[in-house]
């Protein structure tokens, strides 16, 4: 009990300490070119922390997450642009109209599982570009759609500042709210699910109403990321908004953090983020980046196949006193076993 | 209790051109240990799988309790009081044993859906069937990292959790040594006594003369022959179908 309480307490304060030097960024950071790569690799931790809804708790693995992002992102400038919605409410609104157009998306795609989920998900982010890359009167096509800054006042570095926070904020609310599902009844269905989802529906779980509703929080998420990203960014391209590539890097974040765990998508985002906006910055217009995000995956899947956290927890499990091993366990089984 | 609370009338299902399930019309009785046996690709299983509604027959219909339910989601069965085990036993691999149980709660309800998945009187219900099936000391352990024997008992309490009024099982003595198919053939009488209805495959034919009070002969996806053991250990046509023809 004792160590149980004493884990607990350790584990408070390493969220303080990380929560402290999350948001002391802004402060420490050297200049503001630094802040908005922090900008940047914050809205990846909210991106695949809203990805790991369907990706860690259902297992489904969408590729196509994209397409809520774009969603989200247009919403909020069309509505902003084109409608004269004022930001905050345009960025509202647009998650409303993502929730609502994910339940019959995600009715048609959670009918397919596994490999063909893919590449529904795939389809649906490529049908999305190439409808807002044609619709040029509606979207501005592929010139972009110039999104009005909501704080016209704010020089360009505080503006970097005021959208990390704001970052920071949606990210704090996602992590909530997968923790309250991670521990509620509902998670175990969802993670029941992941384990074998026909068995699950035999045991009476509604398997198809829990997936749904996984699918729209995660994508209700994604769309908020996207349109403060629309917010922040300030111009919009379909080719950003609806790639794939922003897709791989929610995944490939998520399985490097360990999508099982609260932080394992934050702490992927650092990794992989960080490491994106300095080979950018290294390798310039290369396309270097890219290979090296590959490698990272390929050394995740073979390595850490459960993802970074895991892994980490795992290594100071063997360095620490045991208290029974798995050894022990099994074999006062086999005792058992010999009884029967 | 009424005979037939659990009935089919001329359940069918095809693969291709196979006529897995054919034409079958039974009714299992109520409060007792019914047992279906039959040669290898006989639809036992196909059957079992129209029945709890994960295969959808082509035709024909599945009663329960007087509700026609055929053709119903999974856990739309499950939720009418029908439990099932799995042929090769299939258990949730990465959670714990405990886990492995709560996962069978039903809430209701927003709240009921958000409250902790390890709700003190939940936990306190599954260990009472961990308890049960004897292995409540495992509890913390993650469950591929069980026995086959003890993944078969684990499912058991999953499908007890839910609280089921009538059990189907799949094969329960399947792949077990002899001492737990004991311990399992006395739960299912246990269980049985407590009034659940059982309805099992087995290939155990001691196990299923021993066991049940009730057995159905299925060859070429229909019911040949049903009665009490003896009886259908007698008959020509069950004879036939074992011995080939």
């Amino acid at each position: 009990m004792r160590n149980v309480f004493e884990g607990r307490a350790s584990s408070w304060v390493a969220l303080l300490v990380g929560a402290a030097a999350l948001l002391s960024f802004p402060i420490w950071s050297p200049n503001p070119y630094i802040t908005s790569a922090g900008v940047v690799v914050l809205s990846y931790a909210v991106l695949s922390t809203s990805w790991n809804f369907v990706g860690g708790f259902t297992g489904y693995m969408s590729l196509g997450h994209a397409a809520w992002f774009g969603l989200g992102a247009y919403g909020t400038g069309l509505l902003i642009a084109r409608a004269g919605v004022p930001a905050f409410l345009a960025l509202g609104l647009a998650g409303v109209i993502v929730a609502v157009l994910a339940v019959p998306i995600g009715i048609a795609a959670l009918r397919v599982r596994g490999a063909s989920f893919v590449i529904v998900s795939i389809a649906l982010v490529l049908v999305l570009l190439l409808v807002f890359q044609s619709w040029r009167d509606f979207t501005g096509g592929s010139e972009g759609l110039v999104v009005p800054r909501p704080f016209p006042d704010l020089s360009r570095p505080e503006h970097h500042v005021v959208f990390f926070y704001l970052f920071a904020v949606l990210l704090g609310l996602a992590l909530l709210a997968w923790w309250t599902i991670d521990r509620s009844r509902f998670g175990l269905g969802l993670k029941a699910i992941r384990e074998d989802e026909d068995k699950a529906q035999s045991l009476g779980v509604p398997t198809f109403a829990y997936k749904l509703v996984a699918f729209v929080v995660s994508a209700t998420f994604t769309a908020l990321g996207g349109g403060l990203y629309a917010l922040w960014f300030g111009d919009l391209d379909p080719i950003f908004q609806f790639s794939i590539l922003i897709g791989s890097y929610m995944v490939l974040m998520a399985l490097l953090g360990g999508v099982r765990h609260l932080f394992g998508p934050v702490l992927g985002a650092l990794v992989v983020g960080v490491a994106i906006e300095y080979f950018k910055v290294s390798y310039g217009d290369t396309q270097f980046h890219l290979v090296a995000t590959g490698l990272l995956l390929a050394v995740v899947v073979l390595f850490m196949p459960d993802g970074v956290i895991p892994a980490v927890q795992g290594l100071l499990a063997r360095f620490r006193p045991q208290q029974s091993s798995i050894r022990e366990v099994s074999a006062a089984e086999l005792k058992e076993e010999v009884k029967l | 209790m009424s005979a037939g609370n659990l009935a089919t009338a001329g359940l069918t299902k095809a693969f291709g051109g196979v006529r897995a399930v054919d034409d079958a019309t039974v009714e299992f009785h109520d409060g007792k240990i019914n047992a279906v046996i039959g040669p290898n690709g006989s639809g036992k299983t196909t059957f079992f799988n129209c029945v709890t509604g994960m295969i959808r027959p082509d035709s024909g219909t599945v009663t329960y309790g007087g509700r026609d339910v055929t053709g119903r989601a999974p856990h739309r069965i499950a939720a009418a009081g029908i439990g099932r085990s799995f042929q090769l036993c299939r258990i949730f691999p990465r959670m714990t044993v405990r886990e492995n149980v709560l996962a069978a709660v039903r809430p209701r309800g927003m709240a009921g859906l958000l409250r902790s998945a390890h709700d003190a009187g939940d936990v306190e219900r599954a260990r009472g069937w961990l308890r049960r099936v004897g292995i409540d000391h495992l509890e913390d352990v993650e469950a591929r990292n069980l026995s086959y024997g003890q993944q078969k008992l684990l499912e058991l309490a999953g499908v007890l959790m839910a609280e089921p009024e009538t059990i189907m099982l799949d094969e329960p003595a399947g792949g077990v040594n002899p001492a737990l198919i004991d311990r399992i053939a006395a739960l299912v009488r246990e269980l049985n006594a407590e009034g659940r209805t059982f309805i099992v495959v087995e290939h155990n034919m001691e196990l299923v003369m021993s066991l049940s009070d009730h057995v159905v002969v299925f060859d070429r996806g229909r019911p040949i022959a049903e009665g009490p053991p003896d009886t259908v250990r007698a008959d020509p046509a069950v004879l036939e179908a074992y011995l080939g023809v």
